[in-house]
């Protein structure tokens, strides 16, 4: 159950395909004073390696970048797992990128984001699954959830390809399923 | 030494592995040194008793667990615009020298020691480089000294990197370079780029560098993404006292140095350059 005496430390978005639009449409929408750090997983087309977080940074209310290697997490901060790198968080709080094998096919991996999160943020995490064409994911979600941590997943109905949303809802119940409107206003709903 | 779930930790078992072998993981990020033991574990079926009774009675199988701790993640030319600004901003110093001394520490399976090589013959100092690779895992060297590469696999990807690298310039085709086997499937690495590397097994923990002169250029390319801070700096600082005065450093494109090295190297574009900084010691 959302606990608000409880404020989110963390939030992980993950998608894959169709994402990109959605995730724009979330951050152009948030307060601009969104203060808990977003952290992005996106799978990204083979040959499209660069411009992502220029395109995303277009709209959003909130700087968004592409974290270097042992970089502390800061408020009021989008971080992009940058093209072809794993992206994680240590224990200190920090982001740890790594360029190990791809996981389902993708680099960087939404699980591998998600469950360190879990592992790092607990009940203090917060996992949303977007649009997406893999399973990619669902894994990680599950996790954040095994950790007492907040699940969203997006409506399928919402969805340009369900497949990643879907996987999710296979393995377990999430929190909330919700459209993309009521993902920004719930996130909005966490700061007054 | 075991965590509330009541298993051996991570951190343990490197402890082991740090006894009865020449390897020492105890400074890597945890994070992915413990993903890789999950892997390993996963691999070859194994629990945390068996895996550490095995690391202590069986040295081959030692071997293996290096090797798959070890990310073997790289391409031809990977990340073109650093290639690039190496072409145009770095090797032309080098035409009027009379040799320039290259490291590639760390150098997996060798694809950027020929991005290298290529860059070294189109700039017309190949002759005069002296140029060693290292690396910790024996089958990424013995790729590396094949210089042999899936084709299909890689080919557009190589080609179109290459083609990125000598943007705004005459672009070679991959082919000038190497030999396309058909047959195999493997792109070989010509024969007049092929000798010229010597290939050295090298552990970057271990301080003692098998190398007798210093660097014009040493690449290092996510690597350090694996060791933790500690571990970083004392690599970083290896680097800079083999470095010549002036002398480039080439990280990869999301590493960068902590705040006790920013006075030792300045940033040129993507790579650092050693500075000439003095320390006087009272």
């Amino acid at each position: 159950m959302h606990n608000p005496e409880h404020p989110y430390k963390i939030i992980v978005m993950g998608g894959s395909a169709g994402s990109f639009s959605v995730v724009s449409g979330i951050l152009s929408k948030l307060n601009p004073n969104f203060k808990i750090p977003i952290l992005l997983s996106l799978h990204r087309l083979k040959h499209v390696r660069s411009g992502l977080s220029e395109g995303l940074s277009l709209n959003s209310k909130i700087k968004v970048l592409e974290p270097n290697d042992k970089e502390k997490i800061e408020p009021n901060r989008v971080y992009l797992a940058p093209s072809n790198y794993h992206m994680f968080i240590e224990i200190d709080g920090s982001i740890a990128l790594s360029t190990e094998e791809s996981h389902n096919h993708s680099r960087p991996s939404i699980d591998y984001t998600l469950m360190s999160a879990a592992y790092v943020y607990r009940e203090k995490a917060l996992g949303i699954l977007l649009t997406g064409a893999n399973k990619d994911g669902a894994k990680g979600l599950k996790s954040i959830a095994d950790h007492r941590g907040y699940t969203i997943v997006q409506d399928p109905v919402t969805c340009d390809i369900d497949t990643m949303p879907k996987s999710a809802l296979q393995l377990f119940c999430p929190d909330e399923i919700l459209s993309p409107t009521e993902i920004v206003q719930f996130l909005n709903s966490l700061q007054p | 030494m075991q965590n509330s779930e009541g298993k051996m930790t991570y951190k343990e078992y490197l402890l082991v592995l740090k006894e009865c072998s020449p390897y020492d993981f105890c400074e890597y990020s945890d994070n992915s040194i413990d993903r890789r033991i999950q892997k390993i574990m996963r691999d070859y079926h194994l629990t945390m008793d068996e895996l550490i009774h095995k690391t202590r009675n069986d040295e081959a199988f030692v071997e293996l667990v290096v090797e798959a701790i070890t990310v073997n993640t790289t391409e031809l030319f990977r990340d073109p615009p650093v290639w690039k600004f190496i072409r145009e901003n770095v090797l032309p110093a080098f035409k009027n020298r009379p040799k320039i001394n290259i490291w590639h520490a760390g150098c997996s399976t060798g694809q950027e020691v020929y991005s290298m090589m290529i860059l070294l013959h189109e700039a017309g100092i190949f002759d005069k480089a002296e140029v060693y690779a290292s690396d910790i895992s024996k089958k990424a060297l013995e790729n590396a000294k094949k210089g042999a590469y899936k084709y299909s696999f890689n080919y557009s990807k190589y080609q179109e990197n290459l083609n990125a690298a000598f943007a705004d310039s005459v672009v070679p085709k991959i082919t000038d370079f190497f030999d396309v086997s058909k047959e195999s499937d493997q792109l070989i690495i010509k024969p007049f780029l092929k000798n010229k590397t010597k290939f050295v097994r090298h552990d970057l923990v271990k301080q003692d560098l098998p190398f007798y002169s210093k660097f014009d250029i040493i690449f290092c390319r996510n690597v350090l993404i694996y060791f933790n801070g500690g571990l970083q700096s004392r690599i970083v600082q290896c680097f800079h006292d083999n470095l010549f005065p002036g002398g480039f450093m080439v990280l990869g494109t999301h590493e960068t140095l902590n705040g006790f090295f920013k006075t030792k190297f300045a940033k040129k574009g993507p790579v650092y350059s050693r500075t000439n900084t003095f320390h006087f010691k009272y």
